[in-house]
């Protein structure tokens, strides 16, 4: 077993054995409160009936006899002492002897008072409980009953009961220190799970999942692993194809300007066709250089901080809607631009154009001839609402949730002729983050695209 | 700090003020009287012989006996203390303090020498000083001497832990003889008319004695055995009558010269001591704090005492 499942399991056997001890001895205190109290009293009754036969005077062989004859019927022993040796008579005289009572407790007996002890008796040798009542006389201390009883009896009488209670506590206290062993080690098992999965996540298994089998906090934190992992596998998958489009979308126009590059160097194309080749060249060069800075701008996207200024949004979306105008002609769309005038959101003004052109690209790309594009502006809820509709193919429903994933492009053939490398979203999403805003796209196949943008609006002092 | 000073200094002076003015009720010179030194509460009630009280002195100290010697004055002890006291009567007030060192168990007085003996059960002598508080002589005796007596230059100790009684010569404080007796014996009286010194004891072990023994004061040897009751400690004389205390049974017994039994009679509780006064006897009851006066044989009065009457002193003008 674990040191930490050990350690609970070794505190839980201490609290176990403490609670034994404790209940032992307490059980032991009671024992002795009720057990001894009820002897004593038991003993004084026997004492004051003993006391009351005694008429005055002195103490009589008769009454010592009558006395003594009780040990017959009695399970103590009583006896009368008359002897003043023994009642430490001579006191202010020092004894050489151990008299049967001290000189505080004659004081005691003689103001016609009883006395009851638990302890060591000298005389008999032994513990007992005793209880001594006086015969008083006149003031006189003519002799005293002694009654006693053996504590050795009384725990003798115990001692069965506190080998069983000892055996049964032995007993108990192993099958607890089972019963708790083969719980933690049912409690751990998930805790076992987890560090198994966690050594595999380690080694670069990332498939590594627990198995889920309560709601405790340990069940909660074996889920949050799983979704861990998830993340973490997704990530890695993600990463893979990253690297893999990287290395795909860079490989096609290098071998393109490889291939037509040998071809020109070797004399193989000539006149026209030499020229179309060099242009050929020429755009996959600028392909790559387009790819190469959406990338690094994806990287450096990531690590940068932006300067917030007030930025007046309609005429924004204005500038970037003309640069686009080219684009739009060629294929005819109509641009349709319905802007509140009077948004001012804080912003950067270079990225904020970049996310509407980049959306508004997308929107021309995918539209047929003649469609139409429409660029709403509102202010709602105290935000900025930027919507950009087009009338485009639309994204299939699946595709939705990845679209703005790095290099996912809802075309798997990986057309060339259809657009760019599929970061432009992934861009977008990261700028529109940057600015606190928030990005929903909504879209049916057929019938085209709706892009929504919050911003947070300038709040007026 | 000044104030501590000042502070301190006057304690001192109130501390010394309050020593030297320790002063208790007068007696008068020509008061008779018998007083009871009483030891759980340490303290002497002194009674007129009507049995009237005339006085009570309450002390600090652990007082646990008295003497009384000429001129007016009144010797205590005590087992733990360091000194023997010297109270003079007339005036209530501490005269003299004798450094003795503690384990001081008895003091005896020879009037005839002008005497005061002090008994030492730690240093296990007896040592004899004279009227100013001189010491004259000292002589290590056996196992804890306590009770004496003293008649003709001759000191009687009882050694209270050995069987032996010690014959000391007073002038010389020298040992004249040795002599066998109980263990625990205890109490001695001088009977000079039949030159016999009787000795009472508590017995050893759990045994307690029932015998006064009759020595011959010239040798030691026991003459007589007197049956007594239980443990006969306490002893006085007055004319031809020997009046013996037994502490165990709580009884007097009456003997005349010859150790015959004239009459007994159960009296006090614990009765250690008896002193004749005038014409009564009377007796202390250690454990019922009372003092009987007895007269023909009959309990006359009971007086009450301080806690622990021990030893009657008594003094007749």
């Amino acid at each position: 077993m674990r040191k930490f499942a050990t350690k609970i399991w070794v505190l839980i056997i201490a609290y176990l054995m403490l609670t034994i001890a404790f209940m032992y001895i307490f059980a032991d205190f009671l024992y002795e409160k009720f057990y001894v109290e009820d002897t004593k009293s038991e003993m004084i009754e026997i004492g004051e009936n003993l006391q009351s036969k005694y008429s005055g005077g002195k103490v009589t062989d008769e009454y010592v006899e009558l006395v003594e004859s009780f040990n017959y019927y009695s399970n103590y022993d009583v006896f009368a002492v008359r002897n003043p040796r023994e009642l430490s008579a001579c006191v202010p005289f020092e004894i050489d002897y151990k008299t049967l009572i001290g000189p505080d407790e004659r004081r005691v007996l003689l103001n016609g008072e009883n006395i009851t002890k638990i302890g060591y008796e000298e005389r008999f040798k032994r513990e007992v409980v005793s209880v001594i009542l006086p015969l008083v006389d006149q003031n006189r201390l003519e002799g005293i009953i002694y009654i006693y009883y053996p504590l050795a009896k009384i725990t003798e009488l115990a001692r069965t009961e506190v080998a069983i209670f000892i055996g049964g506590g032995v007993l108990f206290s192993f099958l607890i220190a089972i019963l708790v062993y083969q719980s933690l080690k049912r409690i751990m098992r998930p805790l076992n799970d987890l560090h198994r999965a966690v050594e595999q996540m380690t080694e670069g298994d990332y498939s590594a999942r627990v198995e889920v089998a309560s709601k405790d906090e340990i069940g909660l934190l074996s889920e949050a692993f799983n979704h861990m992992a998830e993340s973490i596998q997704r990530e890695d998958e993600k990463q893979k194809a990253f690297l893999a489009t990287v290395s795909h979308e860079l490989r096609t126009p290098i071998s393109y300007i490889k291939g037509y590059s040998e071809a020109i160097q070797s004399q193989l194309v000539e006149g026209k066709e030499q020229t179309e080749a060099l242009e050929l060249i020429h755009r996959e060069a600028i392909r790559m250089e387009r790819l190469t800075n959406e990338l690094l701008q994806l990287v450096r996207k990531e690590k940068e901080e932006i300067e917030m200024l007030p930025i007046v949004l309609s005429e924004t979306i204005r500038e970037s809607v003309k640069l686009l105008e080219g684009q739009g002609d060629k294929k005819h769309i109509h641009i349709v631009q319905n802007l509140d005038e009077n948004i001012i959101v804080l912003g950067d003004e270079k990225k904020l154009k970049q996310i509407f052109i980049n959306i508004i690209e997308n929107a021309i790309r995918y539209s047929d001839e003649n469609a139409k594009v429409t660029i709403n502006s509102y202010v709602s809820d105290r935000r900025a609402v930027i919507e950009i509709q087009d009338e485009g193919i639309g994204i299939p429903e699946e595709d939705l949730p990845h679209i703005t994933e790095r290099f996912y492009r809802v075309n798997k053939a990986r057309s060339r002729s259809d657009g760019g490398a599929g970061l432009g979203l992934s861009i977008v999403k990261q700028l529109v983050k940057m600015h606190n805003g928030t990005l929903s796209i909504k879209s049916a196949v057929g019938e085209g695209t709706q892009v929504t943008i919050t911003l947070p609006i300038m709040e007026e002092e | 700090m000044k104030k501590w000073v000042a502070f301190l200094f006057l304690c001192t002076i109130w501390i010394l003020h309050g020593c030297n003015d320790e002063e208790f009720q007068q007696i008068n010179q020509h008061q008779s009287f018998v007083a009871s030194v009483n030891i759980l509460e340490p303290s002497v009630d002194f009674f007129d012989s009507d049995g009237e009280r005339i006085a009570t002195w309450k002390f600090e100290k652990a007082y646990t006996g008295a003497a009384l010697i000429p001129y007016d004055r009144l010797v205590l002890y005590g087992h733990q203390l360091d000194e023997v006291d010297i109270y003079e009567l007339s005036t209530g007030k501490l005269i003299q303090s004798i450094e003795t060192g503690t384990g001081t168990t008895n003091v005896h007085y020879d009037k005839k020498e002008k005497l005061l003996f002090v008994a030492n059960s730690e240093s296990n002598t007896v040592a004899s000083f004279n009227e100013q508080g001189e010491k004259q002589g000292e002589i290590r005796l056996k196992d804890y001497p306590m009770s004496m007596d003293s008649h003709d230059g001759k000191l009687y100790v009882v050694n209270y832990k050995a069987p032996v009684l010690s014959v000391v010569d007073i002038k010389s404080m020298s040992l004249v003889d040795e002599w066998n007796i109980d263990k625990s014996s205890s109490g001695l009286l001088i009977v000079k008319e039949t030159n016999t010194l009787w000795v009472g004891g508590h017995g050893s072990g759990s045994r307690p004695n029932q015998k006064v023994k009759v020595l011959d004061l010239d040798n030691g040897q026991v003459i007589q055995e007197i049956q007594a009751s239980q443990m006969p400690v306490g002893f006085s004389k007055k004319g031809d009558i020997i009046y013996v205390t037994n502490h165990g049974s709580n009884e007097l017994f009456a003997f005349d010269l010859n150790g015959k039994m004239l009459w007994r009679k159960e009296v006090g509780a614990n009765p250690f001591a008896v002193a004749v006064f005038k014409d009564n006897v009377i007796v202390a009851g250690f454990d019922d704090n009372q003092i009987y006066i007895l007269e023909n044989g009959e309990i006359k009065r009971k007086i009450s005492t301080q806690s622990g009457p021990f030893q009657l002193l008594v003094r007749e003008v």
